[in-house]
């Protein structure tokens, strides 16, 4: 749990329910070599395919699920994962993430991911589409314990680009935290609102639609001149920002532009540099990323 | 309750461009943006400056000053250190938090001088933030909540107003002239950040967060951040 006043703490059920309440808890442990999906229980519309094992046993594979295939106003997505010491999971989803226009409830998205020491988190899933209208609060809260490691990435689409639909109006909270045994490492307070400043300004989102996270926890060494040199190598288009640093532990990959396959391209180049060093294992990418 | 004539020269000292925490140094990401030319004249460092006065100052930085002062005068180490920590991990590029750090610290040796001990473990603070020093001083000093979150952020607007006129470069009325922008603006974001509940702090600022990191790499460099 958060300390007193931190923000994590007020996402919570307050408003009455009037869309889907959907809540999966998932838990990952080590049996010998192999991480099993030792809890999978779900109320609601969000569930998870069979986990797979594309990698041999010590990977556990998980796509989650939400059938519906899109949130509405009122709607609260809640997922717990656990991962016990010494267990590797990898999640991801089948597809992308879509908010869409409400009428004024807000559609909440609490993702708890928790890794015990020893253990290994690869969190991608694909981008979230805020449709223009939409509100949303989200909040991914990781807690790693230890010497727990974390790769992960966030994309966020403003409107439709590719239909022409801008997002001009709405209310987008969009929370990141990464924590380590109670101490905060790196927040990222999302704050967008339709017709503020910041979705226009040099500061701010500059007019694009696209902007991305990518996490590693810990930074090791050479970790970011890794991913500057990849991404220097890769033809990025005239309209793309990225850049790469490294805080306190936390090394930070960044897009903003007016592409989310492409944000997407790019953290997965990132990630396939990235995953040997921290994980010791080459690059194992879903089947879902291609489509 | 507005400010007495016996706390005001403490305000004034604490906001002097001579208090010797190495403000001049840093530019927060100002030297990349001109650089890309996302800042080019006048009119953009204006929208740079007051925009993320509106912004990261408004909702993050002056929230969290307030309740490190408030912290401070009930002298309850446990939140101070909390909304420290949490300011620090809000900060979004290396040199962004090295710059907060650094200032933290120079201003925590400064106070520990003057002879307030409670600056004295924030000396040596690796996560220390300029806000935490700054609000301990206010608090030590008797100034008022709405006059030392003025004071903390006009430093920082006047600090980046003199990057931006070395940078661009811009003349000295320019630089006057933002200056004169920045008074009614910072009025009111004190006004709303004072106001600002826990749900609603922090503010990410993409592009500040992208200049901060770029400017790493960046070929040729007159300051730190």
């Amino acid at each position: 749990m958060a300390a007193a006043g931190f923000s994590s703490s007020s996402v919570n059920d307050l408003i009455p329910v009037t869309g889907w309440q959907a809540r999966l808890q998932l838990g990952f442990q080590r049996r010998d070599q192999r991480t099993v999906l030792r809890q999978c229980t779900h109320q609601g519309p969000l569930q998870v395919q069979r986990p797979f094992y594309p990698e041999g046993e010590t990977v556990c594979h998980v796509a989650i699920l939400h059938p519906p295939g899109g949130v509405v106003g009122g709607d609260e997505l809640r997922l717990d994962a656990q991962l016990d010491p010494n267990a590797h999971a990898l999640l991801t989803t089948p597809a992308a993430g879509k908010f869409y226009r409400s009428a004024g409830p807000v559609a909440r998205q609490t993702q708890r991911l928790t890794v015990g020491p020893g253990a290994a988190l690869e969190w991608l899933p694909q981008e979230n589409i805020v449709y223009n209208g939409a509100r949303l609060h989200t909040l991914t809260r990781v807690d790693l314990q230890g010497d727990a490691r974390l790769l992960s990435w966030e994309i966020l689409c403003l409107g439709r680009p590719a239909a022409g639909e801008k997002w001009i109006a709405g209310e987008c909270r969009q929370m990141l935290e990464i924590w380590r045994d109670g101490e905060p490492l790196y927040l990222e307070p999302g704050y967008l609102m339709g017709g503020d400043p910041v979705l226009k300004a040099a500061w701010g989102l500059q007019g694009q639609p696209v902007t991305a996270t990518l996490l590693s926890a810990p930074v090791l060494p050479g970790m970011v001149d890794a991913v500057r040199a990849g991404w220097t190598a890769m033809t990025v288009g005239g309209e793309d920002v990225v850049a790469v640093t490294a805080i306190d532990g936390v090394l930070i990959g960044r897009y903003l532009g007016p592409s989310a396959a492409c944000a997407r391209h790019l953290f997965i180049l990132a990630w396939s540099l990235l995953r040997p060093l921290l994980l010791n294992r080459p690059p194992c990418p879903s089947r879902f990323w291609t489509t | 309750m507005s400010i007495s004539l016996s706390s005001l020269p403490r305000l004034l000292q604490l906001c002097s461009p001579t208090l010797p925490v190495g403000a001049f140094a840093w530019s927060q990401g100002l030297e990349c943006a001109v650089d890309r030319g996302w800042v080019r004249d006048e009119a953009s460092a204006g929208q740079w400056i007051l925009g993320l006065l509106g912004h990261t100052q408004r909702r993050l930085d002056l929230p969290v000053f307030a309740r490190l002062y408030a912290a401070w005068l009930n002298d309850d180490a446990a939140t101070i250190r909390q909304w420290n920590a949490r300011l620090y991990a809000s900060r979004e590029a290396a040199e962004l938090q090295r710059e907060d750090q650094q200032m933290g610290a120079a201003l925590a040796r400064l106070l520990t001088d003057l002879g307030i001990v409670e600056a004295e473990p924030w000396r040596t603070e690796p996560r220390g933030c300029f806000a935490t020093s700054f609000s301990l001083a206010a608090a030590q000093w008797a100034i008022p909540l709405p006059e030392a979150a003025t004071g903390y952020v006009w430093t920082w607007a006047e600090n980046q107003i003199i990057a931006a006129a070395r940078l661009i470069p811009l003349g000295q009325t320019a630089a006057q002239r933002l200056l004169s922008a920045a008074g009614p603006v910072i009025t009111v974001t004190v006004a709303e950040a004072l106001a600002i509940t826990d749900e609603d702090i922090g503010a990410s600022a993409p592009g500040l967060a992208l200049a901060g990191a770029l400017h790493e790499t960046q070929y040729s460099r007159l300051f730190r951040s």
